[in-house]
């Protein structure tokens, strides 16, 4: 057990610093036991289940809150103009500038996170923070992967247990904050080639992402589309617009060049999967098992009081 | 076994066909008797034509049996990187594994720091053994054979070939050649230096942004080469947009053999020819084209899909 589990309970105000609670292998079957595990796991099948057959423009409700979240990836968005790829010196996958607006976040999140909150979530910013400042890479290896995108899922799961954002924003807590965060997370890879961050190859989902087609999956269930169709350039310049998973598929086909089936193998397979439905359920498996299953991957997860290890 | 049966398998390998489990065992079995034989520090002769990281790129290792020659007909230096993030990691190691058999001589091939138990079930090798044999098996002997391959080669006495760089823990080659180095890949240490070290421009030493190795500087090139009267370090493990890049005044080359790595950084590849007197020449190229790549037929989806 580590050292941060007591301190949690003996916080005067209830909220504590986050602290790495996995940090060995033998740390998984307390964490896959644990309440943090089944309330973000629920908590993601429910983002999936909410979004169902529904347009990213389809009608439902976008509240203030939502729109401040958005505000906040706004002008985390507006740094990278400051701070443009470095051209001096090319010899590393990913460009020495994303450590420095890497490093802006980590400064400028308290001060985000203070104006978004009303003045009684105020005292949560000390859990807040590490989640989003883990959700756009690692500065250290100048990497992004699907442990980036859990951290930031996180961060949301505990807006919500604040009440920020309540069950009635669920739909556009998918379709509207999570399609923002993940352009940012694109414009971020693009600029600053950011490294895939363990992502077994060709043989992972993709390289960075795992949600936006496990939702997207789910935006797909009943409508006239089929898998196959998934990969069809007519079909995805028609309507990336409105889903997820196809504008994963998008990103994809702009950033790698040579044969779909072989750098992106699983999403090849999975479109001879008849229909979306399976498609959605097995991603949902899938993320049980290579995401919130894998130790490399979440070993880097801190535990505080609203993500809890207990 | 039989030379007939390996010569078979050399052929279907150049197809980018895999062999069977049996033939795998066996290969590596064949392989790891050769490597055993072999010193920490390979002594390498010119001519000889160097090779950075190919992470299962068959067909791009094809365009550089195309440019380099190929073997034997070209003494070949690959220094690590087989396996991982590409589609053909299988394919692409039993065929120099097996090139490595059958021509023991006109192959030499060093670990890099994802020739690796850990590092193989992370970055694709494991799921690609998975996925093309329905078993770990092979991956198991693969990886009993990556525990025995040499870490530095010599070229003729004067240049040091390794996949990642220097350690601050190692003054001599004398000291490489103490190295117990049947083992998994250690997370510290000389062996594991050897295999994740990156050169930078710094003085002294400094600590890796990977988490492994270390950084070195031009100085702690110059004082290696000075104490063992060698020339230059050759060595791999960062992609080079250019494909190559020579650092400190020459004395540090790295080559980069994977071009449009992960399909999506759009660099060219090197590879680095040492003639008789140790002349450099370097040849770049490109990924294969679209038409020399194969197409398979499309698999049943993984289990979770059923």
């Amino acid at each position: 057990m580590s050292e941060g589990t007591s301190s949690i309970q003996t916080a005067a105000n209830g909220f504590v610093a986050p602290r790495r609670a996995i940090l060995d292998p033998k740390d998984m079957p307390r964490w896959q036991k644990s309440s943090a595990y089944t309330e973000i796991s629920g908590f993601i099948e429910q983002l999936s289940s909410c979004v169902e057959n529904k347009l990213i423009s389809s009608d439902y409700p976008v509240s203030a809150h939502i729109q401040a979240v958005c505000q906040l990836l706004d002008t985390a968005e507006s740094w990278i103009k400051l701070f443009p790829p470095d051209t001096t010196s090319s010899q590393r996958f990913g460009n020495r500038s994303f450590r420095r607006w890497e490093e802006e976040l980590r400064a400028q999140a308290p001060k985000l996170l203070h104006q978004m909150l009303p003045e009684p979530a105020q005292e949560a910013v000390i859990e807040l923070v590490p989640y989003l400042s883990e959700s756009f890479g690692n500065a250290t290896r100048i990497d992004y992967g699907s442990g980036h995108e859990l951290s930031f899922v996180v961060w949301l799961m505990c807006l919500c247990k604040l009440g920020f954002l309540e069950p009635a924003d669920s739909a556009a807590i998918v379709l509207v904050v999570f399609v923002r965060y993940l352009q940012l997370c694109q414009q971020l890879q693009r600029t600053y080639n950011l490294e895939p961050a363990g992502s077994h190859g060709v043989w992972g989902l993709d390289d960075y992402q795992f949600l936006p087609f496990y939702f997207g999956s789910a935006q797909l269930i009943g409508t006239q589309t089929t898998p196959a169709m998934g990969l069809d350039p007519g079909l995805i310049a028609e309507k990336a617009s409105e889903y997820l998973y196809l504008q994963g598929i998008r990103f994809i086909m702009e950033m790698k060049k040579g044969p779909f089936f072989e750098h992106s193998r699983q999403l090849y397979d999975i479109s001879g999967v008849p229909r979306w439905q399976k498609v959605n359920q097995g991603l949902g498996k899938m993320y049980q098992v290579e995401v919130l299953g894998k130790f490399p991957v979440v070993q880097h997860l801190v535990f505080g009081s609203l993500f809890s290890m207990d | 076994m039989v030379q007939s049966d390996l010569d078979r398998q050399i052929e279907q390998l150049r197809r980018c066909e895999i062999i069977t489990e049996n033939e795998v065992k066996e290969l590596c079995n064949k392989a790891r008797e050769i490597f055993i034989e072999e010193s920490n520090v390979q002594r390498v002769d010119a001519p000889v034509t160097i090779c950075g990281d190919i992470h299962g790129q068959f067909y791009d290792l094809q365009e550089l049996f195309k440019v380099g020659g190929e073997c034997p007909d070209t003494n070949y230096l690959f220094m690590g990187d087989f396996v991982d993030r590409g589609f053909y990691s299988v394919e692409t190691f039993l065929l120099l594994l097996a090139l490595k058999v059958r021509y023991p001589d006109r192959i030499s091939l060093l670990r890099g720091n994802h020739e690796s138990r850990q590092i193989t079930q992370v970055y694709g090798f494991y799921d690609e053994c998975m996925r093309k044999y329905g078993s770990a098996n092979v991956w198991r002997n693969c990886c009993e054979v990556f525990d025995y391959m040499s870490l530095v080669a010599i070229i003729d006495d004067r240049v040091l070939c390794v996949h990642g760089g220097l350690s601050p823990v190692i003054n001599t080659v004398d000291q490489i050649r103490t190295i117990d180095r049947k083992q998994e890949v250690p997370h510290e240490g000389a062996m594991c230096d050897l295999l994740w070290s990156d050169p930078e421009d710094i003085s002294g030493w400094g600590l890796s942004p990977r988490g492994a190795g270390y950084l070195f500087g031009g100085d702690v090139v110059r004082s290696f080469l000075h104490t063992n009267h060698l020339s230059m370090i050759a060595r791999a493990h960062q992609l080079v947009m250019e494909g190559y890049k020579k650092m400190f005044d020459e004395t540090c080359v790295t080559v980069w053999s994977a071009p449009n790595y992960c399909y999506r950084c759009g660099n060219v590849a090197a590879i680095l020819e040492f003639d008789e007197n140790l002349k450099q020449d370097y040849k770049i190229f490109d990924a294969a084209p679209q038409e020399a790549r194969g197409i398979p037929a499309k698999k049943p989806a993984p289990d979770y899909f059923l």
